[in-house]
């Protein structure tokens, strides 16, 4: 019954869309922008259809309406509510509703802002055709509300590995993220058909931009956050192609979030945002592809349908063209105004986003070149960290570097020489502090000293800028981004460098003294979950005089029957301590497990948290105020 | 240059991407987690499938002998088909093949091999799916190539002539 209801809803909703679409374009075509108030009322009842599409599956996953397929083939009955709920989104089809709801989400809210018709009407076009295009995706390639008969008496339940808290809203934070793009993407190819371009687009774009990017920036951290402590690798960021899906688009809606601020504050770089904002948009569908048609393998592919994946490709593909195409035929062309100079605010936000654009092509070539290469020779290559990090790492630094220094510049002269001076000073107390530090450590490793020297010293200029003059206020998100930024790159070198990993293979009773941890296996204990059993093993870890319990587990799930390991992680905010039992491996009453020392992972949280910050204050601005 | 241009080299490239993309997706590539391939067989205790009292080890078993084990069901379809070639290699060489039976009813899976054949030398049940999940397997039909205890190869879905010729020239 409900999937009946709610497959009526999608298919009104897809007709609105696109009878929206014809009226519009007759409107404009005859410059009639009356009666509009009738157009805004029918695309949010657009939104309200869909949402009640989207209550309606949540609805079929609480009861466990096993007779929709998309219900049978994710949920089960033993499922505890919570998962239930969760669950219709942890498959292809409910993501692909969550995904269309999100985006008539942004279109609802685009038509309550007050902006000129013709180029509010261009926008909702685009945004529309955006929705129909993937509605009709949804409705004849994805249906989530397919029947089955007979109806069967359970369900096959859900990826047990997926039944975690932040797992459940880790999907709808990335897609509030990249589906944000899509209402700048429409704003923009709007602004280039009506030539209305300009300061104004910029300011109201940058509410959009700022909005999608900080639930972008939430999104990864929870997905890297969940990687770190379910996975059980012991590691928080794989450069797994499913997680480089989604830091391309970061990397360019970092790069566009400031672009954007240039274009505002000096009629400059017009060109570059239009670009930036376009590409914003398709790098997120183009992970929205990677991740999504099987093309990639991972926990995300629930496409394995290729036609899916090549209605999807076939989507993008006219996407990018007719983007760009209309980029390149309307593209404005203005005079760079000849009164510059070097030393000046934008010139070093243009190099810190060609910094951003280059960090992005080598993430870019990285994930797409093992694909292409399979394609057409069939050779399968695995390109890894060690890729990544030898060529971004240099650059780095040097964007570090600017990146400390560019909030010290003025927008429209030559900066003032006491800063200059200041920050030499900063400079060097990082310097001393970064070989004091590594003195303490007895490391002589030449990265990692450049690491801590150049975070340390954005973390000091940062704190200088938040208290040279009183505009804490105004200033307040650039400087809660950016000591998030400075925390996040301390943590990942210091982490990286004094991370260990012990394989261990232990029986109850054992006492193993491992480099400076002491590890005794205690006693084992068996549970009973509410959808699954486990067995948890004791473990004392004794670091010096730091005493520590850890408690990782198995779980063996009873619908669908699998193993998953829990692991176990302590933190006294400075080191985490992290056990996961291997699964693979059981030998009589010896249990193999990897024990993980990791230090300022709780650091890496906060900056990940400081810069989401950073992004949410900036929404509360006042327009007049928006700065970088 | 002109913007037709542009707009021309924009859709070649856009052509050349789509179709190099368009060929990957529709490639078939299953994911092969060679995660156990070149390690030893875990120690793995089995229930013989004709009768439940007697067990079979895995290292025991596979113990300087070459043996291919195959993870199949009666509910698995690719499995029927798969089974011709597990009859030919049992038919063309004297090579030890251990079925394992993953989450199977008994009398269904009589019933599958009587209707299509019997390619195994030893049976083993795998009720809960558990023993599988330890070898690696991510689910029906899969095959292992053992010698001398050691896992050898692997082969997702249903096996083939060539994997056929493969495994025996392993063999050898």
């Amino acid at each position: 019954m409900a999937g009946s209801i709610a497959n009526f809803l999608l298919s009104v909703s897809l007709i609105l869309s696109i009878s929206l679409i014809f009226l519009l374009t007759i409107k404009i075509n005859k410059k009639n922008f009356e009666n509009l108030s009738v157009i805004y009322l029918c695309s949010d009842g657009i939104f309200y259809l869909l949402f009640i599409s989207f209550i309606l599956l949540v609805y079929s996953f609480i009861v466990s309406d096993f007779s929709n397929l998309v219900v049978y083939q994710n949920s089960h009955t033993t499922k505890p509510l919570f998962y239930k709920i969760s669950g219709s989104w942890a498959n292809h089809e409910g993501s692909m509703v969550l995904f269309i709801l999100i985006l008539s989400f942004y279109l609802f809210i685009f038509t309550k802002k007050k902006i000129d018709p013709e180029l509010k009407c261009f926008t909702i076009i685009f945004q529309l055709i955006l929705i129909f295009i993937f509605l009709v995706f949804l409705i004849f390639t994805s249906n989530p509300f397919t029947k089955i008969l007979p109806t069967p008496v359970q369900g096959l339940g859900l990826n047990p590995i997926l039944q975690d808290p932040l797992l459940a809203i880790h999907p709808p934070f990335l897609y509030f993220g990249y589906v944000g793009f899509s209402i700048v993407f429409s704003f923009v190819l709007a602004a280039l058909m009506t030539k209305k371009l300009n300061s104004f687009w910029s300011r109201e774009a940058h509410f959009f931009i700022l909005l999608a990017w900080s639930f972008l920036t939430i999104g990864i951290g929870l997905g890297s956050f969940w990687a770190y402590y379910e996975l059980g690798w012991g590691g928080y960021w794989f450069w797994d192609p499913v997680e480089n899906a989604s830091l391309m688009p970061w990397l360019a809606a970092t790069a566009l979030l400031h672009s954007n601020i240039v274009t505002q504050k000096k009629n400059l770089l017009y060109s570059w945002t239009a670009l930036l904002s376009i590409f914003t948009f398709i790098l997120s569908l183009l992970g929205t592809f990677l991740v999504r048609s099987g093309v990639l393998n991972s926990v995300h592919a629930f496409a394995n349908d290729p036609f899916r994946g090549l209605y999807i490709l076939i989507t993008i593909f006219l996407i990018i063209f007719g983007s760009l195409t209309i980029f390149l035929l309307k593209n404005p062309s203005y005079q760079r105004k000849n009164n510059s100079f070097f030393f000046q605010k934008d010139n070093f936000i243009l190099i810190n986003n060609c910094f951003l654009i280059f960090f992005l092509s080598v993430v870019l070539v990285g994930t797409v070149y093992p694909i292409i290469l399979n394609a057409i020779n069939g050779e399968s290559i695995s390109i890894g960290p060690i890729y990544y990090n030898s060529i971004i790492k240099p650059f780095l630094f040097v964007f570090i570097f600017i990146m400390a220094y560019g909030p010290f510049l003025e927008w429209n002269k030559n900066s003032n020489n006491s800063f200059i001076k200041n920050l030499l000073i900063l400079f060097i107390i990082s310097l001393i502090f970064s070989l004091i530090f590594l003195f303490l450590l007895n490391n002589k490793n030449i990265s990692l000293t450049l690491g801590i020297l150049f975070s340390f010293y954005l973390f000091l200029t940062v704190i200088y800028d938040a208290f040279r003059e009183k505009k804490l206020s105004i200033n307040l998100s650039r400087i809660l981004a950016h000591l998030g930024f400075a925390t996040v790159i301390f943590a990942i070198f210091i982490n990286g460098y004094f991370a260990k990993e012990i394989n261990l293979s232990m029986k109850v009773g054992d006492k193993k003294q491992l480099e400076n941890f002491l590890i005794e296996f205690k006693n084992t204990k068996s549970i009973k979950g509410p959808n699954y059993d486990q067995i948890t093993a004791n473990f004392l870890v004794t670091d010096g005089n730091k005493k520590v319990e850890l408690t990782p587990s198995i779980r063996k799930y009873n619908q669908p029957a699998q193993f998953t390991s829990e692991t176990s992680i302590k933190s006294n905010f400075i080191n985490d301590y992290y056990f996961a039992i291997n699964l693979s491996q059981f030998n009589d009453n010896k249990i193999s497990l990897r024990f993980y020392y990791k230090p300022l992972m709780q650091c890496l949280w906060l900056g990940v948290i400081l810069i989401a910050c950073g992004g949410i204050f900036g929404l509360f601005k006042k327009k007049y105020e928006n700065t970088i | 240059m002109k913007i037709q241009y542009k707009i021309v080299i924009l859709f070649v490239i856009l052509v050349l991407l789509f179709l190099a993309f368009g060929r990957a997706l529709l490639k078939d590539k299953t994911y092969q987690p060679t995660e156990m391939v070149g390690k030893k067989v875990p120690n793995i205790i089995l229930n013989d499938f004709n009768n439940k009292n007697k067990k079979i080890s895995l290292v025991n078993l596979t113990n300087n002998n070459f043996v291919v084990i195959n993870i199949w069901s009666s509910w698995c379809i690719p499995c029927k088909e798969e089974n011709y070639f597990l009859l030919k290699i049992k038919k063309n060489s004297k090579i030890n093949i251990l079925g394992i039976n993953y989450k199977d009813q008994h009398t269904n899976a009589l019933k599958f091999l009587k209707d299509f054949g019997n390619p195994f030398n030893l049976i083993a049940s795998d009720t809960l799916g558990e023993a599988s999940i330890q070898l690696g397997a991510y689910g029906v039909p899969e095959t292992f190539v053992v010698k001398n205890g050691i896992i050898v190869a692997k082969f997702l879905g249903p096996i083939n002539e060539e994997i056929t010729d493969t495994i025996l020239n392993l063999s050898k």
